[in-house]
């Protein structure tokens, strides 16, 4: 038996938390892991001071110094830079059944018990720097929808079923502006996919998506959806009564 | 392939940003999928129902060419409000696995040769008029799906009932649904839910009982889940016999034994009486007391019959029997604590709380189906929690049409479109709708499911047609009617998408056009009939169910009852049917009306859908200046029945000590033969499993992985343990998901059924485990 609520007021919930009383096997094997990890860089850090240090001269001059150059050492570029750029369009699509479908998880998900949807959250809520995949994690859309694994399944193996004979359309080309220069349309339905801000900005962003003028936070001022795959049907103007 | 790489390149590239992410990250291939040659690119958006379960969402189908190339959520549909599950996003998908049917087959010298689907009909057609003269009308039988459409299961009945004269029109929604359709016979005498998913919105508590939503019906559960965040005082109760994603994201999860959800549900009777939270008025005005025979057996020998005696009893009589149920007393029966099943009563009984139940194969498949169903609307009827906003009994079903075809057109052997059979003045209507002589339709029900098939073993049953399910899957005690389907001189066609298990049976196989690629309308769960046009073209010969039964109709000389065109057939159909329904407790919408919109909610009175029947309020069929009408009863009034907790028909003992429980995953539908041909459900999970509870796989040494035998008298599987893993049973209980041919754990279940619904009990028998 369990209550939710009572795991959920737990302050140690999410990726870096140590396991808490309360929570099961998942929680407390990924705990260990992240326990394993953490305590592994904080000792290569210190192991690594007293071999650089030359003889007679006690660590720790100028202020600590070899601390920074330790760090920058340690630190993947990646998590300095804000960019790594490994997500691209076309790391994007090959998630992708199709445009705009759910795209697939690309990372392993436990197959414990308690790969409970909050945790998904922990991550692709607010996104950051991922260690363990030295990458940018990309943030969700729409966070409001909390079963996660509704729609986005891991892989579990390469093979199918039986062959399938599925094909879809192109994925919507890029930079399409109506004139030179001018701000490009929305390529693709805002189903899902309402908040630009969470997908076109921040490191985890896709690379040729990702907006350099992020400050100007009215996204649609300028941008307008044009559904490029629907036929455009053609207006008529109708005063006629009724209408 | 029909992919073309350098041509998608080229045009790729003639996109700058393209061609600079190409150089940027070279080596990365491009989409997942393969790329339609020739395409426009352009995509229109056709409305249809999904294809899989009953929850029944709104997708919008993409088409490019002829062919569907992509899904969205139907932002018009009440159901789903433009969000799908996995299953939903990926659905169109299962049309195009490699190995689909496509030219009709016929075994001949004991191998199946591809025929003209012509010479196929031809045969059928004969072999009907065949086994009929030489044994009779009631050897020849249709067995149907919840996944008909309304016109296939229509035409099927007609054909059937009304011109070859006998009952034997049976459908697998009685695998699922029929301990529900009893439950509200017996308890409102009028069957279907009478709320809407909007309870939802609008319920303070909402409880699953054995109903894990998070996997089964998550489109709903999503909605439960955000009408919890949104409102904060909402309490999402999992009530089961395994730990589940459902008891994860629940407020609380309160375990029983199974087949003790009949006591426990007895025993928040109790408490609601009294803490004196029942409705007084409520239940004098509304309801009438009842009990009916007890010891009722569980029908694993072959003939079993039953019938209910209902007699009247008097509140102080039913609370009389309630003295069974006191929590302390249950608790012994159920393992759930006094202190739950007085938490749970407390949740019911609030006065100031909304609270609606849901479940789905955990109540209908139990040998006390129709039972558990009464006990938990006596809950809701103590308490005067129905019909209205947010106070819901709520029964779930699992197919997309186990509501508008098997219920509604009265696909089983008891039925007809209207009523039953044994009514004369319901077989007078439908001899008149259908054009035959009202001698022609039998007044003697013929075989529900199980009989069904053992009637095909034993011979009684010489020619069956199975059309959209998968029974060389699902039926219990798999083995016996497996040999049974075997037998030298049984005649098995099967129409269907893919081959399975069930074509392997087939003496003809007819190849079947599969979801849009033909006409023809679902219903729900909550009352919801929804029309798909043919948005793609099916591939080679084959031709939807309802054609391909006119086809041998007409064969069989019934020209004058199946007269329609190719074109127009579906409309006239709905029609047809549409007269069968002509009153305010039933009236269907027009067919105009149903292909403009994404589902119409019936009864469908003067131009309005109706949300919550019994309901003056909101249903126009109710006698006016009542509060509630329960028009299904004569007297208006439903029924709150005394029903005894009774154990299950094989329980573990010393030789055989576990329980198993079998059941579904997100992933996949019902047997797997679609949805195991969409990539990414099949790869996510590819094959079917044990769970163990982790402490019986240390006493058996087995780790996540390894083999392990599940034995029953019946037969044995040997599959991988999963420990801690997509759920976890309790001590004492196996569970395994039974979508995988690999694995027939069917072959293990047994055929006991809850003898007023003749619905069989997947989730109980006994078993005992190896280390393979």
């Amino acid at each position: 038996m369990m209550n939710r609520k009572n795991r959920i007021r737990s302050p140690q919930r999410g990726l870096s938390h140590a396991p808490s009383p309360a929570a099961g096997s998942f929680k407390k094997i990924f705990g260990s892991v992240m326990l394993v990890l953490t305590a592994g860089c904080i000792s290569g850090i210190f192991m690594a001071l007293p071999a650089l240090a030359a003889p007679d001269i006690p660590p720790g001059f100028d202020s600590g110094g070899e601390k920074i150059f330790n760090r920058f050492t340690e630190t993947p570029l990646a998590a300095m830079t804000g960019t790594d750029g490994t997500r691209n369009l076309n790391s994007f699509y090959e998630l992708r059944q199709y445009p705009g479908s759910p795209p697939r998880i690309p990372h392993s998900v436990p197959f414990f018990f308690r790969d409970d949807t909050a945790d998904c959250l922990a991550c692709h809520g607010k996104g950051g720097y991922d260690a363990r995949q030295n990458t940018y994690i990309p943030v969700t859309p729409h966070p409001e929808n909390e079963n996660c694994l509704q729609c986005h399944m891991p892989r579990r193996t390469d093979t199918l079923f039986v062959e399938t004979d599925w094909q879809s359309i192109s994925p919507p080309k890029l930079g399409r502006s109506q004139l030179g220069g001018s701000p490009p349309p929305i390529p693709h339905s805002l189903q899902l996919r309402e908040d630009c801000i969470a997908c076109h900005t921040g490191p985890g962003a896709v690379a040729e998506i990702r907006v350099e003028h992020a400050s100007r936070g009215n996204c649609r001022q300028c941008h307008v959806p044009m559904v490029a795959t629907e036929p455009l049907s053609t207006f008529q103007r109708n005063n006629e009564p009724g209408h | 392939m029909k992919i073309n790489r350098r041509s998608f390149i080229k045009t790729a590239a003639a996109s700058s940003a393209m061609a600079a992410a190409a150089s940027l990250f070279p080596g990365i291939s491009f989409a997942g999928w393969d790329q339609l040659e020739g395409a426009s690119g352009m995509i229109t958006w056709q409305k249809a129902p999904c294809r899989f379960c009953g929850t029944g969402c709104g997708v919008l189908v993409g088409v490019s060419g002829d062919r569907a190339v992509a899904v969205k959520g139907d932002p018009n549909c009440s159901v789903n409000k433009g969000l799908c599950c996995v299953k939903g996003y990926h659905s169109v998908q299962a049309l195009y696995g490699k190995d689909r049917i496509t030219k009709a087959k016929v075994r001949k010298n004991g191998a199946m040769v591809e025929v003209p689907i012509k010479e196929a009909l031809d045969l059928i057609a004969a072999k009907i008029s065949e086994t009929i003269k030489a044994h009779g009308k009631d050897s020849v039988a249709m067995y149907g799906s919840g996944q008909w459409t309304i016109p296939d299961g229509y035409v099927a009945s007609k054909l059937f009932k009304g011109c070859l004269g006998t009952n034997n029109v049976e459908a697998n929604a009685r695998l699922c649904m029929a301990s529900a359709v009893t439950g509200f016979m017996t308890s409102f005498g009028i069957d279907e839910p009478m709320g809407c998913y909007e309870d939802i919105e609008h319920a303070d508590v909402m409880v699953t009982w054995g109903n894990n939503m998070a996997e089964m019906h998550p489109v709903l559960f999503s909605r439960m889940l955000a009408s919890r965040k949104r409102k904060k005082n909402v309490t999402i109760i999992d009530f089961a016999t395994r730990t589940t994603r459902t008891s994860q994201a629940a407020d609380k999860s309160i375990l029983f034994k199974p087949n003790t959800d009949l006591a426990v549900a007895n025993a928040i009777c109790y408490e609601i009486i009294r803490n004196d939270w029942v409705n007084e008025s409520f239940v004098n005005d509304h309801t009438t007391f009842h009990k009916g025979k007890t010891n009722i057996g569980y029908g694993t020998e072959d003939h079993f019959a039953f019938t209910d005696k209902p007699e009247d009893i008097s509140f102080e009589e039913y609370k009389t029997f309630l003295k069974d149920y006191t929590p302390e007393k249950v608790e012994k029966i159920s393992g759930v604590s006094a202190k739950d099943i007085k938490y749970l009563a407390s949740l019911y009984g609030d006065p100031a709380k909304k609270v609606t139940s849901f479940w789905c194969m955990g109540m209908n498949q139990h040998v006390r189906g129709t039972w558990i169903n009464n006990l938990v609307y006596n809950i809701h009827l103590l308490t005067g929690k129905i019909s209205t906003p947010g106070n819901s009994p709520f029964s779930l079903t699992g197919q997309p049409s186990a509501c508008g075809t098997v219920r509604e057109v009265g696909t089983l052997t008891h039925k007809l479109p209207h009523g039953v059979v044994t009514n004369e003045q319901d077989r007078q209507l439908a001899a008149k709708i259908w054009d035959v002589p009202v001698t022609n339709i039998d007044p003697k029900p013929t075989y529900h499911t199980v009989e069904m098939f053992r009637a095909l073993d034993r011979g009684d049953i010489r020619f069956m047609w199975i059309q959209v399910t998968n029974p060389m899957i699902t039926m219990p005690n798999l083995t016996r009617y497996r040999n049974g389907a075997l037998k030298d001189d049984r005649f098995v066609v099967v129409s269907d998408v893919y081959p399975t298990p069930t074509t392997e049976v087939a003496d003809v196989i007819l190849p079947a056009a599969m979801w849009i690629e033909q006409e023809g309308m679902f219903g729900n769960s909550e009352r919801r009939t929804q029309h798909f046009d043919q948005i793609v073209p099916p591939p080679g010969e084959a031709m939807s169910d309802t054609w391909q039964i006119i086809e041998v109709a007409r064969r069989l000389g019934f020209t004058k009852q199946f007269p329609w065109s190719e074109e127009e057939y579906i409309g006239k159909i709905w029609e047809e049917y549409r007269l069968f329904h002509d009153n305010p407790k039933h009236n269907m919408a027009p067919y105009t009306v149903l292909k403009e919109r994404a589902g119409v909610q019936w009864p469908f009175v003067n131009g309005k859908e109706t949300r919550w029947r019994f309901n003056p309020k909101y249903d126009p069929a109710c006698k006016p200046g009542t509060d509630f009408d329960f028009y299904g009863k004569k007297d208006g009034k439903a029924w709150i029945w005394a029903r005894p907790y009774e154990p299950a028909a094989e329980s573990p003992d010393a030789e055989y000590n576990f329980w198993l429980n079998t059941g579904r995953v997100i992933e996949h539908w019902h047997t797997g033969s679609m949805t195991r041909r969409v990539p990414i459900l099949h790869q996510a999970m590819p094959e079917s499993y044990v769970e163990i509870n982790p402490e019986d796989a240390m006493d058996l040494g087995v780790v996540n992985g390894e083999k392990v035998k599940i034995i029953s008298r019946r037969g044995s599987v040997t599959m991988k343990a999963s420990i801690n893993g997509r759920g976890v049973p309790p001590r004492g209980m196996v569970f395994v998901p039974f979508f995988d041919e690999s694995y027939k754990i069917n072959e293990v279940t047994l055929d006991a059924f809850c003898p007023i619904s003749k619905q069989p009990d997947y989730k109980k028998c006994a078993v005992r485990l190896e280390k393979a």
